[in-house]
């Protein structure tokens, strides 16, 4: 009977190849490990006279995109087909909020692998499994029709009694509700490990509970009971969490883990007692939602159906598998390397790839500790040019303020995309096929949209859309969409400081007419005008800055007691592009416009709004396509000449590169908006990312390294995949061959002439010769090109080895030039000239007193 | 009428000769007084500063040349106003005593001349320096002017003291301070300095400029001086001669003590 019930179970082994069926994302997407399963999943009752009942069986098959290597928050694609149609669909399936569904497919991370060969402790039980919440694991104090598990025809006798789970099952000072005559209880545990002890929390209420799934904690839950369509398929972008967002569940690359995938198929149900219990009818329902329906008002569905079981045995036993690897922790070289890093500074759209490379330097003896810190460009820009760094990561060219040399080296190929959350209407899943126009991009980015009714009352453009969910232009472009406007709707979450990013997203801009019209103060087609703030702002630039002062003028007292610019509050820009990736993930637009009372001080406050809720999340935020990648985010598609549309993809980033010019050696590639217009298939958001480095003076020890790391980086970090030193998803692969091997060829070049450091003419006296004395003094002439500098002492002891060898060629003199002439004449002249002056004037008194005036005699 | 032209003028400049070369010697020594308890309690507190943020007129080290029998509490900062109240040391220069060279400026002639007598030292005198990190005795490696070569480049870890004063030539040498005269002093090794120096200084802060940012300043006390004029007039036409000296000698003492000493910051530094 049991065989019957798991029959047609093929091997879930991790086959190589991508399956057919397996959705991926438009971007460049490479998987390079992924998994399939197949299972016959059918539901049994036993009837009253020792016959089967069999349902039809779903043959349901599994599959996942990315399996190893897997960094936190990382979203991989799980996708199936062949399972029950999902019914009473909620619209939020996450955590607490999924359990009234009939017929979901339950998806958790759990610790251990399903591997009987392995110790107890590393396989994968339920008490592994994650949940953020109590309900999705216990059931307490059930009555007996909502005690369906005690009729689970897979349960051991332990597991049908009135209270199961634990042995010994907690005292009534832990869990004071969890036993009461005659309810059920029934507890599933969940066993945490922080490091080698395993702690046991009871699940019995929200205090027993591991610290991670405090309510409202610091991430939103990531299991999911996702709907199945009416053909049997479904798929859902899972985000996987290491230890570093959840210690107690506690993945890392060394814990072994993975996702467990239980269609939902429905109890099967025991030899029912005679005459039949209500738990024993109740364990037999079979849905009261139709496939497809959805469940908004959260009402009650049948247990043996629902998520709320997921670990009662006939469901565990229908369970998928998936075994994940992580990858090493981001602070892996901090731990295991104690050498000093060379800073790199600069880009965050290496981000990614630095992640993933670090560990190749770090932990290889015969390489430097390789160290990407992130900031502006222009910071880690300034940073080398000062000596403060070793190298610049930029992606475009800079101004240079020192004398010395910079060479770039093209050292990956990326760039940005607008990223986006947008939920179809009707519970109908995620929008995946977003278009943008440069014009829409300037009517978000020049604070062109209202917002709400508040922004209604600004100077000149108070008819314009609320949203651009609003705007029929888009409406146009993307049809289908709910029209309900929101003022995240308002807004594309950007960048607050200087960004090649921003310089090259504004000039896409530029280089479109229609937009820099509608820029310049010409109302579009459906007479939508500019915001006069930034009306004929000048693009490109790196920074965009925020002009509107717009104060809503309104009755609540909260936003009269913090009047602040309200088109402000709603771009609320960020300074990493990391922070609007993870917004995008958590639904969560940063728009501040939040007022309400404190309760600490009776005052107002302002803050961020709420997440937005599943099944109507709207947001749109600049973002790195390495971050797309990682977090399994959705990118716009661009448009480049009129009605084409361009997505990122390695072959839109490769028909970018070929377009790409250099003008002269050294010097960055220039990617023309005009020609990527033209050719309608590049994308316009590629950017090919440069480790810049000074040519000159740049010290010989960080020469070296610099010049072992585009080398490196140029070479063996251009393999794709997911390893120590591979290339990530989201960059196009810098080939010897092809359309990047132009960019190749430069890095080779400049990494020699980095390694190199040509001597310049105007040599930067070192520390230890003498400053310049007085410097800027009235007569000084400029410092003489032979100064002191590094290179006399390399002459002195070869000249002087063989003639002189019993003296140590420390104590021969070097030539050092002259002293510079100061002086100042008015030091020279001043006391005489006072003295002569003060004396000429008593002289000129006394004579004229004397002889001029002759001195009063006695009067007569 | 032309008598009296002739007094005033060679009254103002004789008072400007005068102070500048004996009566400011006076308030040097009393700025020097307070400096050098200043320093000590900070020394002994161990709150005297060794970085590159202090800020300028702050007592940073004490400088002894026993062959000049000179002991000076050196300042932060090298503008004419700073320097003052003693030596100064330039401000993108590590302190005297640290790994690398540390400059200190000093005046030759006007307010005490501290630095009048470094043409004497030759080379192997002793010149101490004690700092907030520690006692450092330094060797005088080089006395130079215009035209001579710099000292050999600093060995690693060793630190060198550049004091930089004014000199004249000819008959006149002792009022006509116009060359400056380097003295380099090396000791083999010194404390290590903080990060963050400074790469450049405002000009007046370099050796023999001026500030002259002390324009708006004289204006307004030579219009106190004109106001006090106008005052002694006036209360000459009401009260005996006697009484208007008693009550204006002071104050236009003080006017003109302090209008030179604004004066002076228009000045080279190391004169």
């Amino acid at each position: 009977m049991l065989a019957a019930l798991v029959a047609a179970f093929a091997p879930a082994s991790a086959s190589p190849s991508a399956t057919d069926d397996r959705v991926i994302d438009n971007v460049t997407g490479r998987a390079s490990s992924s998994f399939t399963a197949t299972k016959a999943l059918t539901r049994v009752f036993e009837n009253a006279d020792g016959t089967t009942y069999e349902f039809p069986t779903n043959t349901v098959t599994v599959s996942a995109s990315e399996t190893e290597n897997l960094r936190g928050r990382q979203r991989i694609t799980i996708s199936w087909t062949g399972a029950q149609p999902s019914g009473g669909r909620a619209s939020n399936p996450y955590g607490e909020k999924g359990l009234q569904q009939e017929y979901p497919v339950v998806i958790l991370q759990c610790r251990g692998r399903d591997d009987a060969s392995l110790p107890p402790e590393k396989q994968v039980r339920p008490e592994t499994c994650w949940t953020a919440s109590v309900a999705q694991r216990s059931q307490i104090a059930r009555s007996e029709a909502e005690a369906t598990w005690t009729h689970d025809r897979l349960a051991t006798p332990a597991d049908k009694e009135r209270v199961s789970g634990m042995v010994p099952f907690p005292t009534k000072e832990t869990c004071p509700t969890a036993d009461q005559d005659p309810f059920f209880t029934r507890l599933t545990p969940f066993v945490a490990s922080s490091g080698k002890t395993f702690k046991t929390y009871e699940a019995c209420d929200s205090t027993r509970m591991a610290p991670e799934a405090a309510v409202d904690a610091a991430f939103p839950p990531a299991e999911i009971a996702a709907f199945t369509d009416s053909d049997g398929a479904g798929s859902v972008e899972y985000e996987v969490r290491s230890d570093v967002e959840n210690e107690s569940l506690g993945c890392n690359h060394k814990v072994e883990c993975s996702i467990v995938v239980i269609p939902i198929n429905g109890l099967s149900c025991d030899k029912p007692a005679e005459p039949a219990t209500i738990a024993d009818s109740a364990c037999r329902k079979g849905g009261r939602f139709a496939p497809g329906s959805s469940n908004f008002s959260n009402e009650g569905v049948d247990q043996a159906v629902s998520p709320a079981l997921w670990w009662s045995a006939s469901n565990w036993a229908n369970r998928f598998s998936i075994p994940v690897t992580f990858g090493l922790p981001p602070d892996t070289c901090d731990i295991l390397d104690p050498r000093p890093p060379t800073g790199f500074y600069g880009s965050e759209l290496l981000a990614q790839a630095s992640l993933q490379w670090s560990p190749a330097y770090c932990l290889d003896k015969k390489r430097f500790k390789f160290q990407h810190n992130q900031m502006s460009d222009e910071a880690g820009w300034n940073l080398m040019e000062s000596g403060g760094g070793a190298a610049a990561i930029v992606s475009s060219k800079h101004q240079r303020r020192g004398d010395d040399p910079v060479g770039y080296a093209p050292t990956a190929v990326t760039g940005f995309s607008i990223g986006y959350v947008i939920d179809r209407p009707d519970n109908a899943g995620e929008f995946t096929d977003l278009r943008l126009n440069a014009r829409l991009i300037a009517k978000l980015m020049t604070q062109s949209y209202l917002g709400s009714d508040l922004g209604r009352g600004h100077p000149g453009i108070g008819d314009n859309p609320l949203g651009i969910m609003n705007d029929p232009e888009f409406i146009a472009l993307n049809p289908g969409l709910s029209q309900i406007s929101q003022e995240a709707g308002a807004a594309l979450l950007s960048l607050s400081n200087s960004s090649d990013v921003i310089e090259q997203l504004t000039d896409y801009i530029a280089h479109d007419n229609a937009a820099m019209d509608f820029v310049n103060g010409k109302p579009d087609r459906w007479g939508m005008k500019v915001n006069p703030s930034y009306k004929k702002i000048k693009l490109p630039r790196t920074e965009w800055p925020l002009l509107d002062d717009f104060i809503p003028e309104t009755e609540n007292e909260c936003r009269q007691n913090n009047p602040a610019v309200y088109f402000t509050q709603l771009a609320a820009p960020v300074t990493a592009l990391r922070k609007i990736a993870e917004a995008l993930l958590d639904g969560w637009p940063n728009v501040q416009t939040r007022c309400e009372v404190d309760l600490g001080t009776g005052g107002y406050k302002l803050g961020r709004v709420d997440r937005q809720s599943f099944g109507a999340r709207f947001m749109l935020g600049v973002v790195s396509l390495g971050d797309v990648e990682r977090y399994g985010l959705r990118s716009a598609s661009l448009e480049t000449s009129s009605g084409d549309y361009v997505a990122p993809s390695d072959e839109s980033l490769a028909a970018a590169v070929a377009l790409a010019k250099q003008e002269k050696d050294d010097e960055p590639f220039v990617l023309d908006q005009g020609e990527v217009r033209k050719s309608g298939k590049a994308y316009p958001g590629t950017m090919i990312v440069y480790t810049a480095a000074k040519l000159a003076s740049l010290p010989a020890e960080d020469a070296a390294k610099v010049a072992q790391f585009i080398r490196v980086a140029t070479t063996e970090g251009q393999r794709t995949g997911t390893g120590n030193g591979e290339l990530p998803a989201g960059f196009l692969p810098i080939k010897k061959s092809g359309v990047t091997a132009k960019l190749y060829d430069e890095a080779q070049r400049v990494a020699a002439a980095v390694e190199k450091q040509a001597p310049t003419p105007t040599a930067a006296p070192s520390s230890d010769t003498p400053p310049p004395d007085g410097g800027g003094g009235t007569t000084v002439t400029s410092v003489p090109s032979s100064a002191p500098s590094a290179d006399l002492p390399s002459v002195a002891p070869t000249a002087t080895a063989s003639a002189a060898p019993t003296e140590s060629p420390a104590t021969e003199p070097v030539a050092m030039p002259e002293t510079q002439a100061v002086s100042s004449d008015l030091g020279g002249r001043l006391l005489p000239g006072l003295l002569v002056l003060g004396l000429l004037g008593v002289a000129l008194a006394s004579a004229v007193r004397f002889f001029v005036q002759p001195p009063p005699g006695p009067r007569p | 009428m032309l008598s009296s032209a002739g007094t005033m003028i060679g009254l103002v400049c004789l008072w400007v000769v005068t102070q500048m070369l004996f009566l400011s010697g006076f308030s040097q020594e009393r700025a020097q007084d307070l400096l050098y308890t200043q320093f000590r309690e900070d020394i002994a507190a161990a709150t005297a500063s060794i970085g590159p943020t202090t800020p300028p007129g702050e007592p940073v080290a004490l400088l002894s040349i026993p062959r000049l029998r000179m002991s000076q509490v050196v300042v932060e900062g090298t503008a004419s106003g700073d320097t003052l109240a003693g030596p100064g040391h330039l401000r993108k220069t590590v302190l005297p005593g640290q790994v690398g060279t540390s400059v200190v400026m000093g005046r030759a002639v006007t307010y005490g001349g501290p630095f009048g007598e470094l043409d004497r030292l030759v080379v192997g005198d002793e010149i101490r320096v004690v700092m907030a990190q520690g006692e450092v005795s330094f060797d005088v490696v080089n006395v130079r002017r215009a035209g001579d070569p710099y000292s050999q480049p600093l060995a690693p870890g060793a630190a060198r003291l550049t004091l930089q004063t004014a000199e004249g030539d000819g008959r006149l040498a002792a009022l006509t301070p116009d060359e400056v005269l380097y003295v380099d002093a090396d000791a083999p090794k010194g404390f290590v300095p903080p990060a963050g120096l400074p790469a450049s200084v405002p000009t007046p802060e370099l050796v023999m400029q001026r500030d002259t940012g002390a324009f708006p300043l004289l204006a307004l006390h030579l219009a106190l001086l004109l106001a006090a004029t106008l005052g002694v007039v006036a209360a000459r036409q009401r009260w005996s001669a006697a009484l208007v000296w008693v009550v204006a000698a002071p104050v236009a003492l003080a006017l003109a003590w302090s209008t030179t000493d604004v004066v002076m910051r228009l000045l080279p530094n190391v004169m």
